[in-house]
């Protein structure tokens, strides 16, 4: 019994991970997956400019790109071994992994106030006490859902008080313009959009609610190739260099990658997209401990959770700084 | 049922669960990817306990009821109509058949920018699920109404009322029922669907809930509720036809 167990759990390493079973010969994988997306701008440059493929190419290994709508999606492919690293917010990913989603947070992407509360002009709203007993679109397992959650607290009000419409981040755009909602935890480049295309207000902000953009990877992935790890940080920091250097072609890429006009893109990527932080440090562990405890006492985050060692396991700055050397 | 059929319609699924459980403990596959019945069971307990399971299935039961009798409603008028007048038929059936050829959930689109996010937008769904096959049954049922079952009724003289209500309904009402069934199997089917569009709460709410939150038991958990509830309705469903069809001289294998 014991050795058919361990037979089968063998086969099935073998069928779950692709390039598992020759890694005893090769000291990379074949391929390495990689996610995409709008709120993350340097994985557009990098993908973009095709140097995850030539640097990558060398050593004999494809290159994947997977387009992740959200925080929540990201998530849902690392954890289900469909892409090898992805973008998603700090505080999004520290609920998947308190729930046992196996995945380490390495590099930060950008610092981004990417997310606020917002409504159209006429809907009464001003302030978040005026949400009770409102429809409220938000993405569950992003960002904006998680702000909308610590937003509410600030004024003693929970989930319960408001009502609340599950929609992906764009869906929940679109609704908020056609009224089928009163409010909408955004996310740029959508909440822009809708801010410069349909006069959209954006009623509560608080920057110090964004959890920071964090480049997760599945932790399998990690331990078994940890050289690879930091090749992809260096790519990442590469492409950030670029992003930082070549701000009109950055927003020239995300307005083509986002389909929206470049006016909208470049207020997500001047006014609301910090890309000075790489390596998740001591201000990123804060933010996300800050994050968890309000996320405890709502019950998204388990009570029997021990936040702090999830923390401490989840985030591994080593191999930014390898990759990085100190920066 | 006899015991030995109950028996051995359990075996199957008590033979899964125990491999399930075994395979779960013995960790032959990571608890993210598929958990075990224990952690289904324990989110069940969990969820009972605060109250928030029972409003779940509460709304999913009380959209499909209110979906699928408007379905039904709908079914029966226009399936009525088009059953006992030749004119309408010829008028009405060629546009709903290529209706049909539509997979309903291709309206939901359309449908939340008609009605909004709200209720009705999921109950419209449902409704126009569960409208087709009773609809297009219940049709069939009335034009298969025998002949001979007619004319037999003439000749002892009866009038076109007691024709419909002693001849025809009676005739019909197998092909009916057969509806029913399915235009429930099918709502169950589109409250998934709807339920995936917005909802705040229901069991196709808790289906995509865990897996943004990365807590597969709870999407297992709904699919198990589904599996109970829609054999639940479809047990109803068929005692019902036991019910209203016992003087059928059938074999009552099919059933």
């Amino acid at each position: 019994m014991k050795i058919n167990g361990i037979r089968i759990a063998a086969l099935l390493i073998v069928v779950t991970f692709p390039g598992g079973g020759v890694a005893f010969a090769a000291p990379g994988p074949a391929v390495i997956r990689l996610d995409y997306a709008t709120y993350n701008p340097v994985s557009l440059v990098l993908k973009d400019k095709g140097w995850a493929e030539a640097d990558l190419g060398k050593d004999g290994i494809k290159v994947e790109w997977t387009l992740s709508e959200g925080s929540n999606r990201a998530l849902a492919f690392l954890n289900s071994n469909s892409i090898d690293f992805g973008s998603t917010a700090g505080a999004a990913a520290l609920v998947s992994r308190s729930n046992g989603n196996p995945i380490y947070g390495i590099y930060i992407y950008s610092k981004p106030e990417w997310t606020a509360l917002v409504t159209l002009p006429g809907s009464g709203i001003s302030r978040i006490q005026d949400l009770k007993g409102k429809k409220v679109a938000a993405t569950i397992g992003t960002d904006p859902y998680i702000f909308l959650i610590r937003s509410l607290d600030t004024v003693g009000l929970g989930l319960s008080d408001i009502e609340l419409v599950p929609l992906q981040h764009g869906d929940g755009a679109n609704a908020l313009v056609r009224k089928q909602v009163d409010a909408w935890a955004g996310l740029d480049p959508h909440m822009a959009r809708v801010q410069v295309e349909d006069g959209a207000t954006l009623f509560y902000r608080n920057p110090e609610f964004n959890t920071y953009g964090v480049l997760n990877v599945r932790k399998e992935f990690a331990d078994k190739y940890p050289a690879y790890v930091d090749r992809v940080i260096s790519l990442y920091e590469k492409a950030k260099g670029y992003a930082r250097d070549h701000r009109p072609e950055l927003i020239a890429i995300l307005a083509r990658e986002g389909q929206v006009k470049p006016e909208i893109a470049k207020i997500q990527i001047d006014q609301r997209t910090d890309l000075s932080v790489s390596t998740p440090g001591d201000a990123f562990r804060g933010t996300i401990a800050a994050a968890a405890q309000v996320l405890l006492k709502g019950g998204q985050i388990r009570p029997d959770v021990d936040v702090d060692a999830v923390i401490r396991d989840y985030i591994r700055p080593g191999f930014a700084e390898v990759a990085l050397g100190g920066k | 049922m006899t015991l030995k059929s109950v028996l051995l319609g359990v075996l199957l699924p008590v033979l899964i669960l125990l491999v399930w459980e075994t395979g779960s403990r013995l960790r032959w596959w990571q608890p993210n990817i598929l958990p075990g019945p224990g952690d289904i069971a324990q989110y069940m307990v969990e969820s009972v306990r605060d109250g928030s399971l029972l409003k779940n299935i509460g709304a999913t039961v009380s959209r499909l009821a209110v979906g699928f009798l408007l379905g039904l409603g709908a079914g029966l008028i226009f399936g009525s109509v088009t059953g006992f007048s030749r004119l309408i038929s010829h008028l009405v059936d060629p546009f709903i058949q290529g209706m049909r050829a539509i997979p309903s959930i291709a309206w939901a689109p359309l449908f939340l920018i008609w009605l909004g996010i709200g209720e009705a937008s999921k109950v419209a769904l449902i409704a126009l699920g569960v409208f087709f096959p009773i609809y297009l049954n219940l049709v069939a049922g009335f034009h298969g109404v025998d002949r001979k079952l007619i004319e037999v009724g003439r000749v002892h003289g009866l009038g076109s009322l007691a024709l419909i209500s002693r001849i025809i309904l009676p005739a019909a009402l197998p092909a009916f029922l057969t509806g029913v069934r399915g235009g429930l199997g099918l709502g169950w089917m589109f409250v998934v669907a709807a339920e995936l569009l917005g909802a705040s709460r229901g069991l196709g709410f808790l289906l995509d809930y865990g897996q943004n939150i990365s807590r597969p038991e709870i999407t297992l958990s709904s699919i198990l509720l589904f599996a109970i509830l829609g054999k639940l309705t479809d047990a109803l469903v068929v005692a019902l036809q036991r019910r209203v069809l016992s003087w059928q001289d059938t074999l009552g294998v099919a059933r």
